[in-house]
């Protein structure tokens, strides 16, 4: 009986975070069907709801526009982040060479200077490569601000295979490259799932660096999309809940999908199984 | 290789067109999209991007810009941009652009400095009284009638103890939405050479009279920001609103009926509240290539033209630039137009900027309680005064900046020296290194181009004079901005508050998630929907969640406060507007968020400890507290530490929420952490010098933390 309790009150506690995850997002889902485009006064559940938002969303609006800039930009960028991740990755959990350490140490220290301060400095030398306004500037700065995370985790993942494989496939003559992709990486598939992860999060998400770069309405991404939305004295919330709604959907489902891997590929720092 | 890495490369790059960036409102976004089509018509050889930013945004945004030498060819904006814009030599003159402007509002012509710097579309932009004809018919004329009417419109309908309609509402602790009243106790918050007068007693009889409003008669809400003010008119739970011209084309669309008069006359004056009067308008970027100065002209004339000006004018009823697009007058063109003719020019000069920086504060201190209006007044005064005189100051290079160079110099040489006995060693060049480092030299290209080269470039910033007057010819000059930032108090008040915040915050992380992941990981009915909706917090972006928290937030509106007062039956927390209170709330939103992450990796952690553990436990008659104790935490430290160490740095760093929930450090700065306080430092007062110093520190602090904190928890190996 013991035992049982345990598990209720477990359960309990379970639910009651559980509500207070969604909460807030109810909240939103709640401005996003409401006939008006004020958000806060008012009871969410009270008075009118319908489907306008969405519907004008979709059809008075540039929305499919800034959905496919973005799944392009955050699918380049995924991709880019997993194959440049898992490469140096691999090879600073297996070799030793020199300025190992400090490479390590510099990746650990790019995650400590406020980022707002780096937009000026990105703006300019995004110019002087003549980035401004095209997607190529937003996978540059996209892939290598998620880098130096993206690495330590994959980093930390390779740490904990053991190396006896390896060593094997290495006497039958395997090369290093090979090694690393025939036998490393197929074992690897939860870290670069998890590193993916993070990658599209990073870029589907990103408003800050975006702003900056992009200054041509056709090649608007989701965040910069949604913000139209919001002037600094009228915005229009329902169209901007609805969106965000949208927006999160995607991410939402991707990490339910993956939520498997989550638990075994998340492995911050490296550590030793 | 190298043509298809050219190739590639070219297939980005845009072909140049012209820009212009704006800030327009929805509505009228609609019209100048629809000017800017017809030259586009007429101009089939050019092509506009017609780029919409929010007003802070527009503005950091074209100085960062027109900083890297590019930028739209056209900015339009409020004039109030203007003062700055052309301090920092960023927009061009225009008065060999456009000749004849004779025809013009003398207050649509933007001068500063004898030039012209901007031409508007419009004159106006100035607050007055907005009512709806539904509920009232007869507006208040003074401030008697004003708080009369207010009595009778501010009502509990259902008797719930809370407050159905407001007589008034407005933005009201927003000094901009303030100052109209100081005209009518007799004084202006600036003299008449733009320098601030935040001591008078006009000054300090208004921050009583808005006090009372909210105190004594009760006719406005207790809390009350942009947002619900307008939410609260539109859904007629608000007799009266005061605010600008901008906001009718909203309540058209919202089918208020409405009507506009000035803002009421102050009865023991008999004087008028003066609202701002100003305009928007263009500006021409100072960079704009030659070859296309013809197009841009062309467009700015264009979009100034009586056609264009007439559209606005009879689509969303601004008040055209023009005498030959003006309208018939109409009732609320005539009440707009009387409450123009009682104001007073909005003033353009940068330092206003600091002016409303200093008000800000101390009239949010005045409506938290915390403050005297007769102290406040001249603590806004000498705020004023002394952030005026930082913003204007150009520190000039001393013996220090050649001291610099020569640091720099050495550092570098020994970097050369460095990497030189690193290459003339030969294990660089053993197979296996060679192809270690083909594996990290892409993904090392890239973090040092994006991160490493705008570090060394904020490094050098730090010790420069880079601010106002020198945006585009400053100079290594120092430590000067190092020694600014550490005598001030602020800094360390700050510095400590981050400290709190990060402690707290990351604890909480740990704990909540950790403890859910023990929770979670054995057999239980639903486990996968709740663990699904236990990460919903990560994976919503955040500029979405912290927006929706700040609602939840509001004292009276707000879902928080709901729960409190019909569940627990608690009075209502003045949550936003208490200095204490907004930092919780920002510190509630940024735990909630949080915690999903810690509990991933506690999860993950969890997985490897060997299940014969508990066993043994279980046989031995152990708790489940001395199991956690003993087997559960210790195992998890080896997840835990790196993942709390990298939860400090983003924590610490985390500016989103501190400015989305707090709106930007309110009330009365006191919600800032360092990051927050760095950005306002930066690009309010436009010292990037300083800034830059700031952020070095934190820089430092943080490094000297995650060394600290990896090697006391032997967690080093994943760096060594």
């Amino acid at each position: 009986m013991k035992i049982k309790w345990k598990k209720v009150f477990a359960f309990v506690v379970l639910i009651l975070f559980s509500l207070i995850s969604i909460g807030p997002i109810i909240h939103v889902v709640g401005v996003s069907f409401r006939a008006d485009q004020s958000f806060a006064v008012r009871d969410v559940f009270s008075g009118e709801w319908n489907w306008n938002n969405y519907i004008q969303l979709f059809t008075k609006t540039d929305f499919l526009l800034w959905v496919k800039n973005s799944t392009y930009v955050s699918f380049v960028v995924t991709l880019t982040g997993v194959v440049l991740a898992s490469m140096s990755g691999y090879s600073l959990s297996r070799f030793r060479f020199v300025g190992r350490g400090a490479l390590m140490l510099s990746l650990l220290v790019t995650q400590m200077f406020p980022a707002t301060m780096l937009l000026l400095p990105f703006f300019i030398v995004l110019t002087k490569l003549k980035l401004i306004n095209s997607f190529f500037g937003l996978f540059l700065i996209y892939s290598s601000t998620a880098l130096p995370f993206c690495i330590w985790q994959m980093k930390g993942f390779f740490d904990t295979l053991p190396r006896e494989i390896e060593e094997a496939a290495r006497v039958d003559g395997c090369s290093w490259f090979q090694t690393w992709f025939r036998i490393v990486l197929p074992l690897s598939t939860p870290a670069m799932v998890i590193t993916a992860l993070f990658s599209f999060m990073a870029s589907w998400s990103e408003y800050v660096v975006a702003a900056i770069v992009l200054q041509n309405p056709e090649l608007y991404t989701l965040p910069i999309g949604l913000k139209s939305f919001q002037a600094s004295l009228s915005t229009q919330w329902g169209f901007y809940a609805a969106g965000a709604v949208v927006v999160s959907l995607p991410v939402v489902v991707l990490f339910v999908t993956l939520s498997r891997y989550l638990v075994s590929g998340l492995t911050v720092g490296g550590v030793k199984g | 290789m190298n043509l298809l890495l050219i190739l590639f490369f070219s297939k980005f790059i845009q072909a140049e067109k012209l820009q212009l960036w704006h800030q327009m409102l929805p509505t009228n976004r609609l019209i100048l999209e629809g000017a800017v089509k017809d030259w586009e018509k007429a101009n089939p050889e050019h092509q506009v991007h017609v780029i919409y930013r929010e007003t802070e945004e527009l503005r950091s945004g074209f100085q960062s810009a027109a900083m890297g030498g590019t930028g739209p060819e056209l900015i339009y904006g409020p004039s109030d941009q203007v003062g700055p814009f052309a301090t920092m030599k960023i927009i061009r003159p225009m008065d060999d652009l456009l000749t004849d402007l004779s025809e013009f509002d003398p207050l649509a012509v933007v001068k500063y400095q004898g030039s012209i710097f901007s031409v508007g579309d419009m004159v106006g932009n100035h607050l007055m009284l907005i009512y709806n004809k539904k509920l009232l018919q007869n507006p208040p004329r003074n401030t008697d009638e004003l708080i009369e009417i207010g009595k009778k419109f501010t009502k509990d309908d259902n008797g719930d103890g809370k407050i159905d309609r407001y007589g008034l509402v407005w933005n009201f602790t927003e000094p901009y939405f303030f100052v109209p009243w100081v005209a009518g106790f007799g004084s202006w918050f600036l003299n008449d050479d733009f320098t601030p007068n935040l001591n008078s007693e006009g000054v300090i009889k208004a921050f009583s009279f808005v006090k009372s409003l909210r105190d004594v008669h009760k006719i406005i809400p207790q809390e009350c920001d942009y947002e619900i003010a307008n939410a609260l008119f539109k859904e007629g739970k608000a007799a009266m609103i005061v605010n600008g011209d901008w906001s009718w084309g909203d309540y058209v669309n919202a089918k208020i009926d409405f009507g506009v008069v000035p803002i009421p006359m102050v009865s023991q004056t008999g004087l008028w509240p003066a609202p701002l009067v100003g305009t928007k308008g263009y500006s021409v970027n100072a960079n704009v290539a030659p070859e296309k100065m013809g197009p841009t002209v062309d467009l700015l004339k264009h979009l100034l033209s009586t056609e264009v000006q007439k559209k606005f004018a009879i689509e969303v009823g601004i008040l055209p630039s023009r005498a030959s697009a003006r309208q018939q007058d109409n009732d609320r063109m005539a009440g707009s137009s009387a409450s123009m003719t009682k104001g007073k020019p909005m003033p353009i000069v940068p330092e206003v900027r600091a002016v409303w920086d200093s008000l800000r504060p101390v009239y949010q201190s005045i409506l938290g309680g915390k403050m005297q209006p007769q102290e406040a007044g001249q603590k806004a005064q000498d705020e004023a005064l002394r952030q005026i005189s930082v913003m204007n100051e150009v520190v000039q290079p001393n013996w220090q900046a050649s001291l610099l160079q020569g640091i720099f110099v050495l550092v570098a040489l020994f970097a050369l020296y460095k990497l030189f006995k690193a290459l003339s060693g030969n294990t660089l060049f053993k197979p296996e290194n060679r192809f270690a480092l083909i594996m990290t030299l892409p993904a090392m290209a890239a973090v040092f181009f994006v991160i490493i080269y705008p570090l060394v470039f904020n490094f050098v910033l730090s010790f420069s004079n880079f601010s106002l007057r020198t945006f585009r010819d400053w100079q290594v000059v120092g430590f000067q901005n190092y020694f600014s930032v550490l005598s001030e108090k602020v800094f360390w008040v700050v510095f400590g508050k981050t400290i709190i915040w990060t402690a707290v915050n990351v604890l909480s992380h740990t704990v909540i998630g950790v403890f859910l992941a023990v929770l979670i990981n054995q057999t239980l009915p639903g486990k996968r929907l709740m663990r699904v909706l236990l990460i919903i917090p990560w994976a919503v972006p955040q500029y979405i969640t912290a927006l929706t928290w700040r609602n939840m937030f509001n004292q009276e509106y707000g879902s928080i406060n709901n729960m409190l007062t019909s569940w627990f039956h608690l009075s209502p927390v003045q949550w936003l507007g208490d200095p204490f209170n907004a930092f919780a709330a920002c510190i509630i939103t940024n735990i909630w968020l949080g915690f999903p992450f810690m509990m991933v990796v506690a999860l993950g952690g969890l997985q490897s400890i060997p299940n014969d553990l508990y066993e043994a436990a279980d046989i031995d008659g152990a708790t489940s507290w001395q199991k956690f104790r003993n087997i559960t935490w210790p195992m998890l430290t080896a997840v835990m530490y790196p993942a709390m160490t990298l939860g400090v740095v983003w924590t610490f760093n985390a500016l989103n929420v501190v400015w989305l929930v707090s709106n930007a450090g309110e009330p009365a700065d006191s919600t800032h952490i360092l990051v927050s306080y760095v950005y306002k430092a930066a690009f309010n007062l436009y010292r990037y010098g300083y800034g830059a110093a700031l952020s070095v520190l934190i820089f430092f602090i943080l490094l000297g933390f995650g060394i600290k904190f990896l090697t006391a928890n032997k967690a080093t190996e994943s760096i060594q």
